[in-house]
């Protein structure tokens, strides 16, 4: 059973180089399908303008895709500004990175947990006014703060109070954009935990995007990993820590500090980083792969089976069941 | 005074500092013109049109005048300066506040408009901001009171066509802003209409600087209104503005040169006090704007 | 460089079609274009012949396209006070209204740029307030009470310039400089923040840094970035030659086009009205074409940006 499937979807952008150049088409998304089971979490990580916000928003149904479809809940998702699309956003909702700037800062925390609730007429006003107690509870939120003002929380509370803010119509699916990133370490691990334990309490699924492997695999029921608006990897999040497969899994892996001996040893990547409106022929990673071979520049690789069932897309893994 | 008028870029950091000495004497002026305007019935000694054929162009006490009942004299026909300035005041400030209003909500409207359906809509109000930008906007306003005739509701209509492409230019610009990431896009993805994020959150997150934008062209719709009246084509008598003062008694500059100077000299501390408030919550509230 | 001022010139036009445009909507507004363009006691046979020959009985559209063309070729109807061609009444009008405005364009760019450059390189001095107390007062006393001032102090109570008519170059000095003196201030204060701001730049710390000589780094750099914005009021000073002494021309009762402007309205003459609207509009087009194509001169950043246009300051 899945929540949300994304089919082949690619999101194109229309870039000028200079006032007097002709518009560049940038796929920002390629190709991408996955799909996010209710109650589950689908991780993913990449480098920056590696496509995935942009996978988030189109998961969202914020933008729409160039080309593939987005499924939500069976239907296919309506189109932005829609009233259907307006009564759908109760059900899918946002926990962005910057929490300060997704808030308005003329208003009490408490007005503004409490409007989605108005916008979806949800209850009457002392009802409201129980839920936003509620909602701000679940979230660690001390009951004083509720007249607070955002810029006075700290910026733990803030992340706090946009997802109980999120959490208010109940949704089925949170997408997470680096929610965690702009935290102290400390403050990281106990909004991460409170994700988890939100989900188990209420079921949600989440889509959760991070450039950082290690907060993605405490959370993760699954993980795809993207390069240049691709999957390059896709499976269980342990099984992608312990044996990444794709040469750039493996460098993101090698990456993490670990305590000890490394298992693995550390992939430093060279080349220029990568540029989605300047895509290299073939396999997109080629230039910085260390193992990348002549085929690598000419035929771009399919998302394949593996040994264990995790999804690659290199031509050096042998597929399933079959030769390399 | 040109603490107020430092330009915004080279501004040096705002100390909390109390209010400058003129601005505070342009609030005390604007206070003083606000209660006029509001009382003016209560504190007119005379009717606007009550003529006394006897103490015809009586000068001001200190120009020679003797009579306290007519402390700014008397014009051609007898009628009290003082009485007739208070009512103009009422009259030019009903105009320039109305068409101040008319300005910003339009404009306000176009920008938000723009902003949230972008496309063909947005190039069309962009196009009306530069062509309200680029034409002299007492030519239009002439040929409209041409074309269309003259009456009040309509001159402060048309008044209110003045300075509305600045409103709308902020508008649009910080509408898009707030709509591509921040606030105003975190409420539209809670579901909101567009009424609810333009209306209950755009707005009054913008709203100073529109305020501020708002004071900025208000002493340039009272220089028009004058203008315009003082050439005989705005307020029609009997009504009476500041600008129908000065023309009429641009007849009698010889003679009674009070008639002119007493409406002049409240045009201008008029303009001048909006202007010095306006540049001095300009810098304190958004030093971005011009 | 082509393929932009092409852009412009097409918005140049786009503007002018949006006055005809202007003018048609209000003219039907307005009632009986044929009444108001003839004048109201026209004969019978002249008011048919008008409303045929400008199709007044077709669908709106199909008007509007004749009127256009009617307008393109130059056609503007006849003055309803003399039955004169509108045309031949605004041209005669023109070089006296050059005579009051060219002068006052030369007074506020030889008065107020000089006035802003220095009151930015001395920056809080004496003179810089008192060039800034100038110039604030320069845009909050309007030009007729500044006439009006100068009538009552150098004509009535002097007696050394007259108090308006064309009694040869003393006529002119007058109301050359109540027009002039504001627009002064304006640009004074202009100029200043343009250089203030260029002034704060980090290429002009770089440059002095460098042991530049201070007045070589005003003039090689300082001046040429802050004439960018500058050059945008400038415009639209140059665009107002015709618009900007309609006030001015009243209180001194200048014949020039501004004074017929005031009368036309007045009396509703609207053929004139019509006639000085496009005047006034192909001039600020054309000046604001020119400024937008020096932009692309000055500052090749800007190519394909719209420059703010010049309206408020």
């Amino acid at each position: 059973m899945t929540l949300l499937s994304l089919d082949g979807v690619s999101r194109v952008y229309a870039t000028r180089r200079g006032i007097i150049g002709r518009p560049v088409p940038v796929r920002a998304v390629d190709q991408i399908s996955l799909s996010v089971a209710p109650g589950r979490t689908l991780g993913i990580v990449g480098e920056s303008g590696c496509g995935k916000s942009t996978t988030g928003r189109v998961a969202l149904g914020i933008e729409r895709p160039s080309e593939g479809s987005v499924t939500f809940q069976g239907a296919a998702m309506p189109t932005p500004g829609t009233p259907a699309w307006r009564r759908m956003r109760g059900r899918l909702q946002l926990v962005p990175q910057d929490p300060l700037g997704a808030m308005d800062r003329r208003l009490t925390i408490a007005t503004q947990v409490e409007e989605p609730l108005i916008i979806h007429a949800i209850g009457d006003k002392s009802d409201r006014r129980d839920r936003v107690q509620a909602l701000l509870r679940d979230v660690g939120l001390r009951a004083d703060l509720a007249e607070r003002h955002p810029h006075e929380l700290s910026g733990g509370q803030r992340q706090r109070a946009v997802l109980a803010r999120a959490l208010a119509t109940d949704p089925a699916l949170l997408v997470c954009d680096e929610p965690v990133s702009a935290l102290d370490v400390s403050i990281q691990a106990q909004v991460i935990n409170m994700l988890t334990d939100l989900q188990e309490a209420r079921g949600i699924a989440m889509l959760f995007i991070s450039h950082d492997l290690k907060v993605v695999r405490q959370v993760s029921h699954e993980v795809a990993v993207m390069y240049l608006g691709r999957i390059v990897e896709h499976g269980d999040p342990e099984a992608i820590f312990a044996d990444p497969l794709h040469p750039y899994s493996r460098a993101l892996v090698s990456a993490i500090p670990v305590p000890g001996p490394r298992r693995i040893e550390r992939v430093v990547l060279t080349g220029d980083p990568p540029n989605p409106a300047d895509r290299p022929s073939g396999c997109a990673f080629h230039p910085r792969c260390p193992v990348a071979v002549a085929a690598c520049a000419v035929t771009t690789p399919d998302l394949r089976p593996a040994a264990d069932g995790r999804l690659v897309a290199c031509h050096l893994v042998p597929a399933a069941g079959g030769t390399a | 005074m040109s603490d107020e008028t430092l330009p915004r870029a080279a501004a040096p950091p705002r100390r909390r500092a109390a209010v400058p000495v003129g601005v505070m004497m342009a609030m005390a002026w604007l206070a003083l013109i606000l209660a006029v305007a509001l009382l003016a019935d209560a504190i007119r000694p005379f009717g606007i049109t009550a003529m006394d054929l006897r103490a015809r162009l009586q000068p001001p006490i200190g120009f020679g005048g003797t009579s306290w009942a007519h402390a700014l004299g008397t014009d051609e026909l007898g009628r009290d300066v003082l009485s007739r300035l208070i009512e103009s005041i009422r009259i030019s400030l009903l105009i320039a506040f109305g068409a101040t209003i008319i300005a910003a909500v339009f404009g306000t409207t176009m920008g938000f408009l723009a902003a949230h359906f972008r496309g063909w809509v947005e190039q069309v109000v962009l196009m009306l901001i530069d062509f309200q930008a680029s034409m002299p906007f007492l030519i239009l306003a002439l040929s409209v009171l041409a074309f269309l005739g003259n009456s009040l509701p309509l001159f402060v209509c048309l008044m209110g066509l003045y300075g509305w492409e600045r409103h709308a230019r902020i508008a649009r610009g910080l509408a898009i802003a707030a709509n591509a990431q921040g606030y105003a896009a975190a409420v539209r993805h809670l579901g909101a209409g567009p009424l609810r994020i333009y209306l209950g959150h755009v707005l009054p997150n913008i709203a100073s600087t529109l305020i501020v934008a708002a004071t900025l062209s208000f002493p340039e719709v009272v220089l028009l209104e004058s203008g315009l009246s003082f050439l005989g084509l705005g307020v029609q008598p009997p009504m009476t503005s500041l600008g129908n003062m000065v023309g009429y008694g641009r007849e009698y500059i010889t003679r009674a040169p009070w008639i002119m100077l007493c409406p002049s000299a409240v045009i201008v501390l008029t303009t001048l006090s909006v202007s010095i408030l306006g540049d001095w919550l300009r810098d304190r509230l958004d030093p971005t704007l011009t | 460089m082509l393929r932009f001022a092409a852009l412009r010139l097409g918005r140049a036009l786009l503007t002018i079609a949006l006055v005809v445009t202007f003018a048609f909507i209000v003219l039907r507004l307005s009632g009986d274009p044929a009444m108001m363009i003839m004048s109201p006691d026209a004969p019978p046979e002249a008011l048919k012949a008008f409303r045929e020959a400008w199709g007044l009985d077709e669908p709106l559209w199909l008007q509007y396209l004749k009127y256009f063309t009617a307008i393109l070729q130059g056609e503007l109807g006849q003055s309803m006070r003399d039955g004169r061609p509108a045309i031949e009444l605004v041209a005669e009008r023109i070089p006296a209204t050059l005579l009051l405005t060219l002068p006052a364009l030369a007074l506020k760019i030889g008065l107020g740029i000089p006035a802003g450059i220095y009151a930015a390189l001395h920056r809080n001095s004496m003179t810089d307030r008192v060039v800034m107390t100038f110039a604030v007062a320069g845009f909050t006393v309007p030009s007729f009470v500044l006439g009006l001032i100068l009538v009552l102090i150098f004509a009535v109570q002097l007696g050394w310039l007259p108090s308006g008519g064309q009694e040869g170059w003393r006529s002119v000095i007058l109301p050359v400089i109540s027009m002039g003196l504001g627009g002064a201030g304006v640009l004074a204060r202009f100029t200043r923040s343009a250089m203030l701001e260029v002034l704060g730049q980090p290429y002009i710390r770089t440059a002095s840094a460098k042991g530049v000589p201070w007045g070589a780094v005003v003039r090689g750099h300082a001046l040429p970035n802050a004439a960018i914005p500058t050059v945008t009021v400038v415009g639209f000073m140059v665009g107002s030659l015709m618009a900007g002494a309609v006030v001015v021309e009243s209180v001194f009762s200048w014949p020039g086009v501004g004074r017929l402007m005031v009368v036309a309205v007045a009396n509703r003459d609207l053929a004139v009205v019509q006639c000085v609207l496009l005047l006034v509009s192909a001039t600020m087009v054309t000046s604001n074409l020119i400024v937008d194509l020096l932009y692309g001169v000055l500052d090749p950043r800007l190519r394909g940006q719209a420059p703010a246009a010049g309206g408020g300051h």
